[in-house]
This record gives C-alpha cells, sequence and structure tokens, in this order.
C-alpha cells in the first residue's frame, strides 16, 4: 500500500525544493551589507507605535467552529462513500446502510438548522 | 536502514523538535504554526504505519480546520507578551510538579501494557489493492454503527454550543429588521394623549 504513496512523497520533496531553492539562493547570491541608514523607515514610513497584534471579531471564531463541525461531518461521509456500494450489496443490511446515514445527517442538520435559525451564519 | 526506515526517522526527528518549538517558541503564532508541521508530521508517520484514512483527516482537520481555530485565537486574545512572561518563574516550580505527575501517571497507566511492541505488532505490508478507508468504512458503518450515531449527536452538542456561546447581538450593528419593522403597532411609536384643546 505505501507504494501507492511514494508519488506523493516526491511531489512534496519537489514542492519543497521548488519553494525553498529560490530563497535559499537568494540568501546566497544576493549581497547582504544592511546599515542603520538602509535599514530605516523611509519616505512615507514612519515608526511604528503600537503592535502589530489587534483584536479579532468574535464572530470570525464561530465560523471557525463551525467549519470544524461540518469539516468532521464531511470526515465521515468518504469512508461511507468508499464502502456504499459494497454495504448496499449485502443482503441483510440493504436499505440499512443508506438509513444510518440520513440519521446521522439528519441529527446535524438539526445543528445546521440551529445555527441558520440563531443567525450564526450571518455578518450582520 | 532501508527507505522507509529513513523516513520514519527524518519525520520523527521532525516531528520532536518542532513540538519542542511549539512550548519553547516565543511568539504564540510562531508555536501555532510550528503545530502545523508537527501535524503534519505525525501525518507522515500514520502514513507510514498505513493508517492512510487517518493521515489525510488529521491534514484535513486538523491542519485545514483546528489550526485556522487556533490562530484565530492567538490573534483574538491580543496577547501582552511582555505580560505573558511575567511570574514565569514563580510558576513554574508548581507547573512543573504537577506536569511531572500527569507524565508519571499516564506512563504507569499506558507504558508496556498497551504501548509495548508486543501490543502494537507490525501490521505487516499490505498489497497495493488494499483500501484502509474501505476496511475502516466496513468497521464503521456495520458494527459500529451505534457509536457512528452518537458521533452525530455530540457535534450536534458542539454546534449548539458554539453558537450559543459566542452568538450574541452586537449592539453597534445597524442591519435592519424587517420582520420587526412590520410587525410594529401603532402603540409601539405613537402615544395619544387626551387633553383639553386650548384656547387663545
Amino acid at each position: 500500500m505505501l507504494e501507492n504513496y511514494f508519488p506523493v512523497l516526491v511531489f512534496i520533496i519537489v514542492g519543497i525544493v521548488f519553494g525553498c531553492m529560490p530563497m535559499v539562493l537568494g540568501w546566497l547570491l544576493a549581497p547582504h551589507r544592511p546599515n542603520a541608514e538602509k535599514g530605516s523607515a523611509y519616505e512615507c514610513g514612519f515608526e511604528a507605535f503600537e503592535e502589530a497584534r489587534l483584536k479579532f471579531d468574535v464572530r470570525y471564531y464561530l465560523i471557525a467552529i463551525i467549519f470544524i463541525l461540518f469539516d468532521l461531518e464531511i470526515a465521515f461521509l468518504f469512508p461511507w462513500a468508499a464502502i456504499f456500494k459494497e454495504i448496499v450489496g449485502t443482503p441483510g443490511v440493504k436499505l440499512f446502510g443508506f438509513v444510518e446515514m440520513l440519521v446521522f445527517l439528519g441529527i446535524l442538520l438539526i445543528g445546521y438548522v440551529y445555527a441558520w435559525a440563531k443567525g450564526a451564519l450571518d455578518w450582520e | 536502514m532501508d527507505f522507509k526506515s529513513a523516513v520514519f526517522y527524518f519525520l520523527a526527528t521532525v516531528l520532536v523538535l518542532a513540538s519542542l518549538r511549539v512550548i519553547t517558541a516565543r511568539n504564540p503564532v510562531h508555536a501555532a504554526l510550528f503545530l502545523v508541521l508537527a501535524f503534519f508530521s505525525a501525518g507522515g508517520i500514520w502514513m507510514l504505519l498505513q493508517a492512510e484514512f487517518l493521515a489525510i483527516v488529521l491534514v484535513m482537520v486538523y491542519v485545514g480546520a483546528v489550526m485556522v481555530l487556533f490562530l484565530f485565537v492567538v490573534m483574538m486574545l491580543d496577547i501582552n507578551l511582555e505580560r505573558l512572561r511575567q511570574g514565569f518563574w514563580s510558576y513554574l516550580p508548581l507547573g512543573a510538579t504537577i506536569g511531572l505527575l500527569m507524565t508519571l501517571e499516564m506512563a504507569l497507566v499506558l507504558a508496556g501494557r498497551y504501548y509495548g511492541l508486543e501490543a502494537m505488532p507490525d501490521p505487516g505490508a499490505s498489497g497495493a489493492g488494499v483500501n484502509n478507508t474501505k476496511e475502516l468504512g466496513r468497521l464503521l458503518f456495520t458494527d459500529y454503527v451505534y457509536p457512528f450515531e452518537l458521533a452525530s449527536v455530540i457535534l450536534l452538542v458542539a454546534i449548539v454550543a458554539a453558537v450559543a456561546l459566542t452568538k450574541r447581538p452586537r449592539k453597534e450593528s445597524k442591519a435592519q429588521n424587517a420582520a420587526a419593522q412590520i410587525a410594529v403597532r401603532r402603540n409601539d411609536r405613537l402615544r395619544i394623549v387626551s387633553m383639553p384643546s386650548e384656547k387663545e
């Protein structure tokens, strides 16, 4: 099974090398002679007077957590889709494999309707 | 050392170093990004253990979603780094003792019985045709249907809790509520006062 994933490893390595090589080459080849005047803010720039860190609205958090929960729901769908034909083909559990996922999605639909009704999906 | 061991040692080294940086990095955003690297390396190790579905879900759910949330929280907190480091040394003895105790307890419970080499035999090389996702689905949707449905209930609780905890109407919001506008009654807007008519 692992040999199927060898191309993926090659892809990752090529991607890392391709992404890092220009930066490494630039760092090696470019002249690097900084001084205080070169490094200072100039023209329209000014010295920073406060931290760049600022408070995010809590609504970003709500969107992110709803995304995670439905992401997890999707993660359950993948093995089901992979096995679906096999489950439906088995005599004893013909409809069962279909209905169990409907129940799963139905329960999560309640959460979706709740989030929608509460206005969690609206920005304003 | 064959190729697989080399890949494992590389991933394990990256994982350990990245995990160390998670707890030693001064900037919390850097720590979160090192956690992403640690998740990636752990995903690679799971892939080496032939748990392909788990590896991909780890990358998809943890790197794709949970870390976004972590970064939001780290940024949302508006952490004052100087204040955060205050009192580090005074809290260290207590924190270190508790951490050490917890590690010891977990090690005593789990070591040997669950993590020994006998408990975790090599799954053996499965052929190129074996589909890990199908194996998982076969078990999950037949033998473990009840826990599977329970998972949806847990997710539902999480959705409701997240919405209930974080959703609050914004006061400065200028959005119109059309339903409230239509449903308004005359008495809400207008008060008719009976009074004697005035004469010049």
